[in-house]
């Protein structure tokens, strides 16, 4: 097994000691650090968000397996820093809508689209209009990612994009919706640029929209 | 346009768990005969199988000529109280009510000997609205319909009173006193008051105190217009039903910690002693209602209501009685389906049709104890399903629906123990018609509640028992639950860091 397919595993197992152990090991014998994205984090939480889909990982595992990766990103992205500092494929603000506080599906799909190269910045919950708005300027931000568990709490959806439309940034940022009381059909109603039904069906949307230059 | 089906069905009891807003699919039906259409929201939730077998969400659908369907639900059990309790005895008639968010349960009583003289129940006339609290909030808040709903349960609580005095040949007669107990939603849709706060954070109640009528303010027309008393929340999601739960199984009077739990679509959970209680809320999903769950149904003819092994999970248990396992007695395997080790009670007999929540609770405490379910929840050959009795199985997101329902129970209690610096309970008293049914080995062996079962003890109906007490100790202003209400601290899981840290731990099977 090659050094890439022993890391994919070891993500894969949720194993952070031993990702981190092979992700220095692999420094050391000389692999570039963004080789590592491509060849093994990429890939392994593909296959986590795959096992996610089928049933056969639930939330545990694929919080288990996303801090394994981080055990491996958390080393990587210092060395990046310099002449191979890989372009980030966008920048994403995340958030809980206000009056919500669930935070664990957000927290999934965040980690999922940071494994799969997004730069990633988190507002945590109970996160008013104002707050994405600023964040998305602040940052560049290419993606506004949101969650909502409860019915009640969803609709404020509605009033962040309306919010980035009176602030001139809607056409500067696709909206991702996602959450157990969504539907497709709810999400376009507001004017949301897609709807991911699972973290991985929200990494697949993202990387559809995704800028053409990355 | 024709006939919404949604009306025609509801008022034959048919329950609508999302409010008819086509996202769940509680209210599956088969079209045997005749032509319902299918539209977007259902051929999201429904297969292309399904649609072409003639499934259909019933919420979605309208009628225009004769139909012929086969509907997936099932009559509701309804739990009563008869507990006798002690009491001082006061002249005249009284009438306590449990405004449950699906159900109703009113009793006449005679306050002088404490007798029940008539039982009324019925199916929450909102659910049509909604199954659980939230999708009601949704509909009262976004829907603007809080009005209505308030209408409506005023209505039926006032034939329910008229229905009992009818069946205890009373009519006419004069009501003392009426005591009305239910979670906080139902506090405010009851009393009138703005219930918006109650659908986001921070969920505090508007005004969650002691409310007060006189019976005519509610457009009832009894004799004597008898005051009418909803009793105080506790909290955002801890109601008057709680209160009286705790009233009941009279927590503040024990030395040694002791606890409530309500199983329910929101969980309600107090741990405490007579030094002081602390309560909270969590929201537990619809699995243990069967909701969500592939063949899910209520405890209702043809539900796998337990589901037991040979030899059993503890066959000490059941020489203790706790629960007999009535393949071993006379009985005999009358009304079990049986392969394997595996035996399936079907309630009424005859062929299994789906899985209630004890059922489901059992059923996995069987494949945890087979070896057929690993502790993480999947099925260790990697099948998506499991068959517990042809043609019920259990499929791979059933269990997933449990440990998500369990994960939320199992931490609020772990949390509340931690703030009480608990490590064990003296007894645990499990309220509710879920408590009532739930096999309490199972119950532990899932990580559901994790205490040794007999320290768990099924406490029936306490929110009913505790209007009745409350009915003797209204007098002065207040009377005993307000002195309890102010030693019970209430404490905001949501806002607690660690309690999505604990959930997710409490999501894997021990």
């Amino acid at each position: 097994m090659s050094i890439f397919e022993e890391l994919q595993q070891a993500i894969i197992d949720g194993k952070a000691p031993v990702a981190k152990q092979l992700t220095e090991r692999g420094l050391k014998e000389g692999i570039k650090p963004h080789e590592f994205f491509p060849k093994a984090i990429i890939p392994a939480m593909d296959e986590v968000g795959r096992r996610m889909r089928d049933c056969e990982f639930f939330i545990p595992e694929v919080l288990i397996a996303a801090r394994a990766a981080r055990g491996s990103t958390d080393i990587l992205r210092p060395l990046l820093m310099g002449e191979e500092a890989i372009k980030p494929v966008g920048t994403v603000v995340i958030g809980t809508v206000k009056g919500d506080l669930h935070d664990i599906g957000k927290n999934i799909v965040a980690m999922m689209l940071e494994s799969a190269g997004f730069r990633i910045v988190d507002l945590g919950v109970d996160v008013p209009p104002e707050k994405i708005v600023e964040a998305v300027k602040q940052h560049e931000a290419n993606f506004v990612a949101l969650s909502a568990l409860l019915t009640t709490t969803m609709v404020n959806m509605k009033g962040i994009i309306e919010a980035l439309v009176a602030a001139g940034l809607r056409d500067k940022v696709k909206v991702l919706v996602g959450g157990a009381p969504l539907t497709d059909g709810w999400a376009h109603s507001i004017g949301a640029d897609g709807y991911g039904k699972d973290a991985p069906g929200a990494v697949e949307l993202a990387r559809k929209l995704a800028p053409a230059s990355a | 346009m024709g006939t919404p089906l949604r009306d025609l069905l509801f008022e034959q009891g048919v329950e609508f768990p999302c409010g008819g807003q086509g996202r769940c699919r509680g209210c599956r039906i088969r079209v045997l005969k005749g032509k319902a259409e299918v539209n977007q929201a259902q051929q999201e939730r429904l297969s292309g199988e399904e649609i072409a077998e003639g499934w259909r969400l019933a919420c979605q659908c309208a009628v225009e000529g004769d139909l012929e369907i086969e509907l997936r639900q099932w009559d509701a059990a309804i739990l009563v109280d008869e507990t006798p309790f002690a009491f001082r005895p006061r002249q005249g008639l009284g009438v306590a009510v449990d405004l449950g968010t699906t159900t109703l349960v009113a009793q006449l009583l005679d306050l002088a000997t404490g007798r029940v003289l008539a039982v009324s129940t019925a199916l929450n006339a909102q659910a049509r609205y909604g199954a659980d609290v939230m999708s009601r909030l949704h509909f009262a808040v976004l829907g603007g319909g809080q009005a209505q709903l308030e209408a409506l349960i005023r209505q039926q609580i006032g034939a329910l009173i008229e229905q009992l005095l009818f069946s205890a040949a009373r009519q006419g007669a004069e009501i003392a006193d009426i005591v009305v107990v239910g979670n906080t939603v139902m506090h405010h849709f009851f009393c009138g008051i703005a219930a918006e706060p109650l659908a986001h954070y921070p969920f505090e109640p508007t005004e969650g105190g002691l409310q007060t009528f006189r019976s005519s303010a509610l457009g009832w027309k009894l004799v004597g217009d008898p005051r009418v008393r909803f009793l105080p929340c506790l909290g955002g999601f801890v109601g008057s039903d709680v209160l009286a739960g705790i009233l009941a199984a009279k927590l503040p009077e024990h030395d040694d910690l002791v606890g409530l739990v309500d199983l329910g679509t929101n969980g309600e959970i107090v741990i405490g002693n007579k030094e002081g209680l602390v309560c909270a809320s969590t929201a537990a999903g619809p699995a243990f209602e069967g909701a969500k769950i592939s063949m899910g149904m209520r405890a209702a003819t043809g539900a796998i209501s337990q589901v037991t092994l040979s030899p059993p999970l503890n066959p000490l248990l059941n020489e203790e009685g706790s629960k007999a396992n009535p393949l071993l007695t006379e009985e005999g395997t009358k009304g079990w389906c049986s392969h394997g080790r595996l035996h399936c009670r079907v309630i009424g007999g005859g062929t299994p049709r789906g899985l209630c929540g004890s059922g489901l609770v059992d059923a996995v405490a069987a494949g945890l104890e087979l070896g057929v379910i690993t502790t993480s929840g999947r099925f260790a050959n990697g099948e998506a399903s499991w068959m517990l009795a042809s043609p019920v199985t259990l499929t791979q997101n059933d269990i997933r629906e449990l440990q998500l329902a369990k994960a939320a129970i199992a931490a609020g209690i772990k949390l509340l123990m931690q703030r009480k610096g608990a490590t064990e309970l003296a007894r645990l008293y499990l309220a509710g018609a879920f408590g009532n049914y739930i096999d309490r080995m199972s119950a532990q062996r899932i990580g559901l509640i994790d205490f040794p079962p007999e320290t768990v003890e099924a406490a029936g109906n306490t929110a009913l028992l505790g209007a009745k007490l409350a009915l003797f100790s209204l007098d002065s202003e207040g009377g005993s639950y307000a002195e309890v209400r102010r030693r019970i601290e209430h404490v905001a899981l949501n806002a607690d860091p660690s309690f999505q840290d604990v959930f997710v731990e409490e999501l894997a099977f021990p």
